[in-house]
């Protein structure tokens, strides 16, 4: 397959995880606040850090109300991590890898982006913004149910599945980068009265309550559910599972010695760490680890499927 | 909506869908009955379900001025234009025999030039026509065939007769339109296929298919690409369309290279792979740098030579556009008698060539009656239009024509026919039937065979009295059905 073709569908399924993970994200977010007395260490403000855009916000907005975040989250295009940027980039790398994708996934794309424009104007409305983050979510599973349904297991599959698992593994680690806040010594009183719910809410924002509780404990508590986000080697939303499944795809891929080499670095170093066991201030940096070595792993990936001639130094997304 | 139909009056216009007020034609009497019994309500549905499906479809064009807003939506009537199917058996027939003639004639013209020595056409006609390419001489293309992709336009008369406008072989576009239209239509109007038989037009991207892949007729499973300007092509929906449905790799030059074996290569994911025939959606001057414009991006540098060597096959062949051009246009007819030995069967439109004295001394006469195209300009720039202009634009054109006659045409204007068209009204919701001015533009492939659409790309000026059907100057379109005719009690 053409590498700029290949370069586009790593994309599209990395937007399409970002928007999707992004809905479920704040849904769980604005049900968890429900739940939780006001003024506490998790507020609203805790969802821009956790997408690392306190700078790009704060340029943009006086206040950290829940109207601004929201706005600025879910259909600010200022903001490259807003689901809007992301369904719009969805749709774009759709548009122009027609040739490679089933027919329905434009159609798809588009009833997103028509949900998308004529959801925008209500979302400062909870109830109205829910019902919306709920159809993107369902959306977004419509397309991946059709792609694992009818596409062949071709490059552009392949390329696809490095995108999804990718992009999965760091969103994931961008939200137990938060749980150090969780897990500090010097936490609030009234937090550790939450710690169940808020751990059970972590697991719902990553779509894995129910299989913790099948598949690990049927009481939630902190040092299991790191474990289960990190290591659990059959749910797939664990960073373990992901790393895993990204390097047997890289197998199906040409010259993929080098990238593969990376993804099973990463992996044997977030194995070799008991997240459970080790402090708030450890976890952080596990994290950081994490995600600047995805960084790495993605030129690699660029240099060498994307750009062979030019050492991977044009990328035009991001 | 009976009392909008019964109301509807084309007036002294053909009508291609009912031949005066009450009475529909032969072949639209099934649809016309069946729209009459729709509720205003009901019809208003489909309307309306029609353009949330072309925005579902991601149906679009891109109109380069629109900044911000790259794709709009497709604009469509959801009420079909019809041609009987014995008419459109002629028209396939003559669309056919015009294909032959043309493709002869440009394989003459780049092979020694006998039409030109046997004096059928002055020579220079040809050889400073803007799409001759010098380049191409003494090639001969797969089959003889250079325009392998033809978009004729025709246009209906008052006298009711199907003329050929113009002959457009150079990037031909709006097929994907064509076959969108009918998908909309089998989607709002699903019940109305049951009681007609309507020519299916969905084999066209496998019939492109066959036809591409018999360009390298030494090859068992060519590697067939096509080739766009890039994502912000106004076209790029139909490419992008084009190669989805047919199974093309849709590429851009950039993702091309040229080997020193002369061969055509893509960069893939696992480096360079060989690309054995291209339908390439960019115009000569852009293929090749080498060769044509130095400055061109889009292109690929040392194509013609890969071409030249039959190294990889390319439609339409380069130069092919020699054929495209006003003053050659009026020669066809004689193309046809001259290489096929027949009469032609589908009529130009009656055009005076301003080099002969005879006809410039007719044009200048009567200058206020006709329309003047100049040679190479298309979608309509440069061009009078005699009843609608001025005394002073009238006397502009008079002297251009004195001072450079060799470039100019002039036709009799013609009154191009209508068809009813739903059109909204000042009285929001309310949607009124009215006859607005259409035409047609049907596709040609010619590779080892020859392969017409049934039926083509039907355009429709949706402003009262306008001709212009231009979709990037508030034209519209419509689905377009050749339909035979039904035995009794027989089930479709």
């Amino acid at each position: 397959m053409l590498s700029r073709v290949a370069e586009r569908v790593y994309w599209m399924a990395r937007y399409l995880e970002r928007a999707e993970k992004t809905a479920r994200l704040i849904n769980v977010h604005t049900a968890l606040l429900m739940d939780l007395p006001g003024r506490m260490e998790i507020n609203w403000f805790t969802l821009i850090r956790l997408f690392n855009a306190e700078k790009v916000f704060s340029e943009h907005y006086q206040s950290g109300n829940e109207a601004n975040i929201m706005q600025f989250l879910i259909a600010d295009t200022n903001n490259s991590s807003s689901l809007a940027t992301s369904l719009a980039n969805v749709r774009e790398n759709v548009r122009t890898s027609l040739d490679v994708l089933p027919e329905e996934i434009w159609e798809q794309a588009n009833q997103i982006h028509l949900l998308m424009t004529n959801s925008l104007p209500r979302i400062s409305d909870r109830y109205s913004r829910q019902i919306f983050l709920r159809e993107v979510m369902k959306h977004c599973q419509c397309i991946r149910g059709a792609l694992d349904s009818n596409m062949s297991r071709d490059h552009s599959f392949d390329f696809m599945q490095i995108g999804k698992h990718l992009e999965r593994t760091d969103m994931t680690s961008r939200i137990l980068e938060m749980t150090s806040l969780l897990l500090s010594e010097d936490r609030s009183d009234t937090l550790r009265k939450y710690d169940g719910i808020l751990w059970t809410n972590l697991l719902q924002a990553l779509g894995g309550r129910q299989m913790y509780l099948q598949h690990v404990h049927s009481r939630v508590e902190g040092a299991s559910v790191m474990r289960f986000l990190m290591n659990d080697n059959v749910f797939p939303g664990s960073v373990s599972y992901s790393l895993a499944a990204m390097s047997r795809r890289m197998r199906y891929l040409p010259d993929p010695e080098m990238a593969m080499t990376m993804a099973y670095r990463v992996l044997e170093h977030t194995k070799r760490e008991d997240v459970g066991a080790i402090p708030a201030e450890k976890v952080h940096t596990l994290m950081d680890y994490l995600q600047s070595e995805l960084g790495v792993l993605h030129t690699e990936i660029a240099k060498t499927w994307f750009y062979p001639d030019s050492n991977g130094q044009q990328q035009a997304q991001g | 909506m009976k009392k909008e139909w019964n109301q509807y009056d084309p007036g002294s216009l053909y009508d291609e869908l009912i031949a005066a007020v009450h009475q529909p034609r032969e072949a639209s009497y099934k649809l016309v009955e069946y729209l009459r019994h729709l509720t205003p309500d009901r019809f208003r549905q489909c309307v309306q379900e029609s353009e949330v499906v072309i925005r579902e479809m991601g149906i679009t064009f891109t109109v380069y001025s629109d900044a911000g807003n790259i794709d709009r939506a497709w604009p469509f009537d959801i009420i079909p234009r019809i041609i009987h199917a014995a008419e459109w058996d002629r028209t396939e027939i003559g669309l056919k025999q015009r294909i032959r003639a043309l493709n002869m004639f440009i394989q003459d013209i780049y092979n020694g030039g006998q039409i030109l020595k046997d004096g059928v056409m002055p020579a220079d006609v040809v050889l400073q026509s803007k799409g001759y390419r010098k380049a191409c001489i003494g090639m001969t293309p797969p089959h003889g065939v250079w325009a392998n992709i033809c978009g004729s336009d025709l246009v209906r008369h008052s006298d009711g007769v199907l003329y050929v406008l113009e002959d457009n072989l150079r990037v031909p576009s709006g097929v994907a339109y064509m076959l969108e239209n009918r998908n909309i239509t089998k989607r709002v109007l699903p019940e109305i296929f049951n009681t007609l038989p309507i020519r299916p037009v969905s084999n066209y991207p496998a019939q492109l298919y066959e036809m591409l892949a018999s360009l390298r007729p030494d090859l068992d499973d060519p590697t067939i690409a096509l080739m766009t300007p890039g994502v912000y092509n106004s076209a790029y929906f139909e490419h992008a369309f084009l190669a989805q449905q047919a199974g093309l790799v849709l590429l851009e030059g950039a993702d091309l290279v040229v080997g020193n074996d002369n061969y055509v290569y893509m960069k893939t994911i696992k480096g360079l792979e060989r690309v054995d025939v291209i339908y390439r959606r960019i115009d000569d001057d852009f293929i090749d740098p080498e060769v044509f414009r130095e400055d061109s991006m889009l292109g690929v540098p040392g194509i013609m030579r890969a071409w030249k060597e039959g190294k990889v096959a390319i439609a339409n062949a380069p130069g092919c556009g020699v054929a495209d051009d006003k003053v050659i246009y009026a020669y066809v007819p004689d193309m046809i008698r001259y290489y096929l030995g027949e009469e032609p069967s589908l009529p130009n439109v009656p055009t005076y060539v301003c080099r002969r004295d005879e006809d410039r001394a007719y044009v200048l006469e009567h200058l206020a009656e006709l329309v003047v195209k100049p040679a190479n300009e298309s979608g309509g720039y440069g061009m009078l239009v005699g009843p609608h202009s001025t005394p002073e634009k009238v006397e502009e054109f008079r002297k251009l024509i004195q001072e450079d006659p060799n470039n100019y045409i002039a036709q009799p204007t013609l009154s191009l026919s209508v068809t009813p068209t739903s059109c909204e009204t000042a009285d929001k919701g309310y949607i009124k039937i009215a006859p607005r001015h259409v035409d047609l533009r049907p596709f040609i492939l010619s590779g080892k065979d020859i392969f017409v659409t049934p039926g083509g790309l039907t355009r429709v000026a949706l402003v009262e009295g306008s001709l212009i059907v231009n979709s990037s100057q508030g034209g519209g379109s419509k689905d377009t059905w050749i339909v035979g005719d039904v035995q009794e009690g027989e089930e479709v």
